[in-house]
C-alpha cells in the first residue's frame, strides 16, 4: 500500500516511533560534539599558548640587553611594534625599567610577579592571568636579561588572550555549524530510516486490519529479507492456514445446514433453558402458517401442548430419548411422532434438546381408511348374508312345504344376492379403476342425447316419489369427450342419489352450460335433505355414508359416489359438490369439450 | 455480568417455571373445555370419563402454582413487572382451575344427555362451544405473547357467548312447553350453556388480568359496566 507522501510525513511526525529514532541519532551527535568540541578546543588553546610563547621568546632575545638604557627603550617600543606585544624590563630588583604602553612611574615593583619569579629559578618563565595594569587577560613570557652569565635584569613580554578566545571561539562556531548540518542530515537520515522501518510495518497492520474486517487481504508483499520479511512470510502462511480452516469449518456448517434444511421430518432445536432456538424449512412447511413466532419461547408457550409437553418433561428427567405420538393443532390436526433427544458435543458442554417431527397425517388417515374399508365391506358383505342364510335355513326347515311364504321368501332372498351382486359389482368397477385395468373409449359425446337415454331408467322411481324432473339441456351444447357408457354410469348414480335423498313430491333438475373454458358444465340439484357442510369432503369415501341407516335402507352401497369421483377423474373432469342441510344439494360435473378426432 | 448472572439465575428460573406451569395448567383447562364440549356434541361418554379423571391434575397443578407464587413472592420480593406477572398468575391460576371444573360439569352432564336420545341437532351450543373455546386460546395467546389487541378481542368476544346462552335458553323453553317429557334433558342443556358461558366469563377475566399485566392498568368490569349502560 502506498502513502502520499505529505500524508506521510505528517504520520512520521506524530509517530512516536520516529521520535525515539530521531532522538537517539541526537543523543549521539550531541555527545560526540561535545567530546570533540571539548578535547579540540583544548588541543587548539595549547598549541596556539605554545606557539604565542614561542614567538615572544623569539622577539625578546632579539633585544641586546647589554645596549643602553636609552636604545633599549627604543628597541622596546619597536620590537612591541613588530611583535604585536607589551614589552616590559624590569631590573632584578623589580624595578621597571621601560614599558612598552604604560608609564613607567605608575607602575608598581613587579619582582613578585609569577613570571618573574619563574624566570629567576628556570630561566624562563609563563603565566596567564589578568592585567590589572591593562583590564585584560593577558599570557606574560619572562625571560631573564644576562650579562656575563649574571642575571641583570628580566625582560617581558605579553600578548593579550583574545587572540585565543577568539580562536577557540570560531572553532567552537564551525563545530556548532557542523552539528547544525549533522543535525538536518541525521534528521533526514532518520526519516529514511523510518520510512524503511515503518512502511512494512503499516502494511502489515492494514492487511491484519483487513483480515479482521473479513475482507479478502491479498497476500502481504514484503520486499525484504530481513526479519520483516520474514515476519510478513510468517504472517501469510498463519492467513493462509487461517483461511483454510474458516473455509472447512464453513464446509462443515454449510453441510450440516443443508442437512438440516433439506430434512423432510421438521427440526427444532432447544437451548440449554428450553427456549426454542431454531426450526429448519420441513418444520415450517408442516405447520404453515400456524405456530410461526415461536422462536426465543419455550415449547409449552409455542405450542400449548399437553402431549408435547409430557414427552419433553419425560426426558428432561430421564435423559432418555423419548419417542411418542403427539397430535397439533385444533381443527385441522396434525399427527406427528416426535423424537426427544439431547444434542451431544456442543462446545462449551451445553445441553441442547432437538424434536423431530415427522408428519404422518395423511399416513394415518390412509390407514384409518383402510380399517374402515375392511370393517365397512365385512358389514357390507355380512348383512345381505346374513339373511339369506336365514331364510334358506328357514327354508330348509320346512317352509318350503309353503308355496306362498316360499314364494316370498325366496324373493327376499333374491333381493339381498342382488344387492350383494351389486356390490360385488361396485368393488369391481373401482378396483379396476384403481388398478388401472379399466378401458376407456373416448368420443365426442352429445349430452342432450345421452340424458334422453338415462333419463327413462330414473324416471319410473321418481314417479314413484311424485317427484318433478326438469331437464333443461340446450340441443347446441358442444359435444363433450367422454366415455358413453361411463358417462351414462356417472350420470345414472348422481341422479339416482338425488331422487334417493328426495322427500316425496321434490323436485330433481338436471341442467348443462358451456364455461367457455374448454368445459361443459352438468348440474343436477335436488331438494333433498342436504348434506352438513363439513362431510362433504367425505363424500367420496368409500362406504362413506351421512345417514348409515337410511342410505342403507335406500338399497346404496355406499360406493356410488366414490366410483362417480374415480370415472370423473379418469374424465379429466371435474366433480363439486355443494349442499345445505335440509335444502337440497347440488353435483356439479365438469367434463371437457371434445376437441378434434383420436381417442386418448 | 458473570457476577449478576449468578445471582439472578435461580430467581429467573423459578419464574420461568411459574410461567411455563401457568400455560401447562392453560393447556390443561383448554383441553379439558374442548374434551367436554366433544363428548356432548359427538355423544362420547368415554372422553367425558376422561376429563372428570383429568380435573385431579388441574387441581394439584393449581395448588402448586399458587404456592410457587406466594414462595416466590415471600422469598425474593419481586417488583415492577415481576410483581405483575406474579400477582396476574395467582389470579388466572384461579381462572383456569374453575375452567376445569366447568368442564368436569359440562362432561357430567354430558354423560347423562349421552344414555338418552338426542333432543334436537345441536346448533347453537357447538357455536357457543367453539367461541368459548376460541376464547381461552386466545386468552392464553395474548397471555404468553403478552398482546393487549388480542385479551381486548377476546373481553368482546364474551357478548357472543351471552348471546347465544339467552338464544339456546330460550329456544329450549319451548320445547319444554310443548313436550314435559323433554324437560330433564331441556334443563342440562341450559346448564351446560350457562356453563359455557361462565367458562368465557373466566376467559374474559385472563384476558383482563393480561392488559393489566402488560400496561398495568385495571380493566376490569370496564365492558360489563358498559353492557349495563346499554
Amino acid at each position: 500500500m502506498q502513502y502520499a507522501p505529505t500524508k506521510g510525513i505528517k504520520a512520521h511526525m506524530k509517530s512516536r516511533l520516529f521520535y525515539k529514532i530521531f532522538g537517539t541519532y541526537l543523543v549521539i551527535i550531541v555527545l560526540s560534539m561535545a567530546i570533540v568540541g571539548f578535547l579540540v578546543g583544548k588541543e587548539v588553546k595549547n598549541k596556539l599558548m605554545e606557539k604565542i610563547e614561542y614567538d615572544l621568546i623569539t622577539y625578546a632575545r632579539m633585544i641586546n640587553l647589554t645596549s643602553p638604557k636609552k636604545e633599549i627603550e627604543k628597541k622596546v617600543v619597536q620590537l612591541a611594534r613588530i611583535s604585536n606585544a607589551r614589552i616590559t624590563l624590569i631590573d632584578t630588583a623589580g624595578k621597571v625599567l621601560a614599558d612598552s604602553e604604560k608609564d613607567i612611574s605608575t607602575m608598581d615593583n613587579h619582582l613578585n610577579r609569577p613570571e618573574i619569579q619563574e624566570a629567576k629559578v628556570l630561566d624562563k618563565g609563563t603565566a596567564t592571568r589578568f592585567s590589572h595594569t591593562l583590564g585584560v587577560d593577558m599570557f606574560y613570557v619572562a625571560l631573564p636579561v644576562k650579562s656575563d652569565s649574571m642575571a641583570i635584569g628580566y625582560i617581558r613580554l605579553a600578548r593579550p588572550l583574545v587572540e585565543i578566545k577568539n580562536s577557540v571561539r570560531k572553532l567552537y562556531g564551525l563545530i556548532f555549524q557542523s552539528f547544525i548540518i549533522i543535525l538536518i542530515l541525521s534528521f533526514m537520515i532518520a526519516f529514511i530510516f523510518f520510512s524503511r522501518l515503518t512502511s512494512p510495518i503499516q502494511e502489515m497492520e492494514q492487511f491484519t486490519k483487513r483480515l479482521r474486517e473479513g475482507e479478502d487481504p491479498g497476500t502481504l508483499m514484503i520486499d525484504s529479507s530481513d526479519e520483516m520479511g520474514r515476519l510478513a512470510m510468517n504472517i501469510n502462511y498463519m492467513v493462509m492456514e487461517l483461511q483454510e480452516r474458516v473455509r472447512s469449518a464453513n464446509e462443515e456448517k454449510g453441510k450440516l445446514e443443508a442437512a438440516f434444511a433439506s430434512m423432510t421430518d421438521g427440526v427444532l432445536v432447544l437451548d440449554s433453558q428450553d427456549k426454542i432456538e431454531a426450526s429448519n424449512e420441513a418444520f415450517k412447511d408442516i405447520f404453515g402458517v400456524k405456530y410461526r413466532d415461536i422462536i426465543g419461547k419455550t415449547p409449552v408457550e409455542a405450542f400449548r401442548n399437553i402431549e408435547l409437553q409430557n414427552a419433553l418433561d419425560r426426558f428432561r428427567e430421564t435423559r432418555v430419548p423419548v419417542s411418542q405420538e403427539v397430535t397439533l393443532g385444533d381443527g385441522e390436526q396434525i399427527i406427528l411422532d416426535i423424537n426427544v433427544s439431547s444434542i451431544h458435543g456442543l462446545p462449551n458442554g451445553e445441553e441442547k434438546t432437538m424434536v423431530v417431527f415427522h408428519d404422518f397425517t395423511r399416513l394415518k388417515k390412509l390407514e384409518k381408511m383402510r380399517v374402515d374399508f375392511v370393517a365397512n365391506i365385512t358389514h357390507e358383505i355380512k348383512t345381505p348374508l346374513t339373511a339369506i342364510l336365514g331364510f334358506i335355513e328357514t327354508l330348509q326347515e320346512g317352509a318350503i312345504e309353503e308355496k306362498e311364504t316360499a314364494r316370498k321368501f325366496l324373493e327376499t332372498i333374491y333381493r339381498h344376492a342382488g344387492r350383494l351382486n351389486r356390490l360385488v359389482e361396485d368393488l369391481l368397477t373401482i378396483s379396476d379403476i384403481e388398478l388401472g385395468e379399466m378401458k376407456f373409449f373416448f368420443e365426442s359425446v352429445s349430452l342432450s342425447g345421452l340424458v334422453e337415454n338415462v333419463l327413462p331408467v330414473i324416471e319410473s322411481k321418481a314417479v314413484e316419489k311424485g317427484l318433478v324432473i326438469d331437464k333443461n339441456i340446450p340441443e347446441e351444447l358442444s359435444p363433450i369427450r367422454a366415455d358413453r357408457d361411463r358417462l351414462a354410469q356417472i350420470l345414472l348414480n348422481v341422479l339416482d342419489n338425488a331422487v334417493k335423498f328426495t322427500p316425496e313430491s321434490g323436485k330433481v333438475s338436471i341442467t348443462a352450460f358451456d364455461d367457455k373454458k374448454g368445459y361443459v358444465i352438468v348440474s343436477i340439484s335436488d331438494t333433498g335433505v342436504g348434506v352438513p357442510e363439513d362431510e362433504i369432503p367425505r363424500l367420496g369415501e368409500r362406504f362413506y355414508r351421512v345417514d348409515k341407516a337410511r342410505s342403507r335402507e335406500l338399497g346404496g352401497t355406499g360406493l356410488g359416489l366414490s366410483i362417480v369421483k374415480h370415472l370423473m377423474i379418469a374424465h379429466k373432469g371435474r366433480i363439486e359438490i355443494k349442499s345445505r342441510l335440509g335444502r337440497g344439494t347440488t353435483v356439479s360435473l365438469s367434463f371437457p369439450v371434445f376437441e378434434g378426432e383420436g381417442n386418448v | 455480568m458473570e457476577e449478576k448472572k449468578l445471582t439472578s439465575t435461580h430467581y429467573e428460573r423459578e419464574l420461568r417455571e411459574v410461567k411455563k406451569n401457568l400455560i401447562y395448567l392453560g393447556a390443561l383447562a383448554e383441553k379439558a373445555i374442548h374434551d367436554a364440549t366433544t363428548s356432548l356434541l359427538e355423544r362420547n361418554s368415554d372422553l367425558a370419563h376422561e376429563v372428570i379423571a383429568g380435573d385431579d391434575q388441574i387441581n394439584k397443578l393449581d395448588v402448586e402454582i399458587e404456592e410457587k407464587c406466594i414462595r416466590l413472592l415471600a422469598l425474593r420480593q419481586p417488583a415492577a413487572r415481576d410483581l405483575r406477572f406474579i400477582a396476574t398468575a395467582i389470579k388466572i391460576n384461579g381462572h383456569l382451575e374453575r375452567i376445569g371444573d366447568m368442564a368436569v360439569n359440562i362432561a357430567k352432564r354430558a354423560l347423562i344427555l349421552n344414555k338418552e336420545p338426542q333432543l334436537k341437532p345441536y346448533i347453537d351450543l357447538p357455536r357457543m362451544a367453539d367461541i368459548t373455546r376460541g376464547m381461552i386460546r386466545e386468552s392464553l395467546d395474548a397471555l404468553i405473547n403478552e398482546d393487549c389487541d388480542l385479551a381486548n378481542k377476546v373481553r368482546r368476544d364474551d357478548e357472543m357467548v351471552d348471546n347465544l346462552n339467552d338464544q339456546i335458553f330460550r329456544e329450549l323453553l319451548t320445547f319444554m312447553m310443548e313436550d314435559h317429557r323433554t324437560i330433564h334433558r331441556a334443563i342440562l342443556i341450559t346448564q351446560i350453556s350457562k356453563n359455557l358461558e361462565r367458562v368465557s366469563d373466566h376467559a374474559e377475566s385472563i384476558a383482563d388480568m393480561v392488559i393489566y399485566m402488560v400496561t398495568g392498568k385495571s380493566v376490569r368490569h370496564q365492558i360489563s359496566d358498559e353492557k349495563h349502560e346499554k
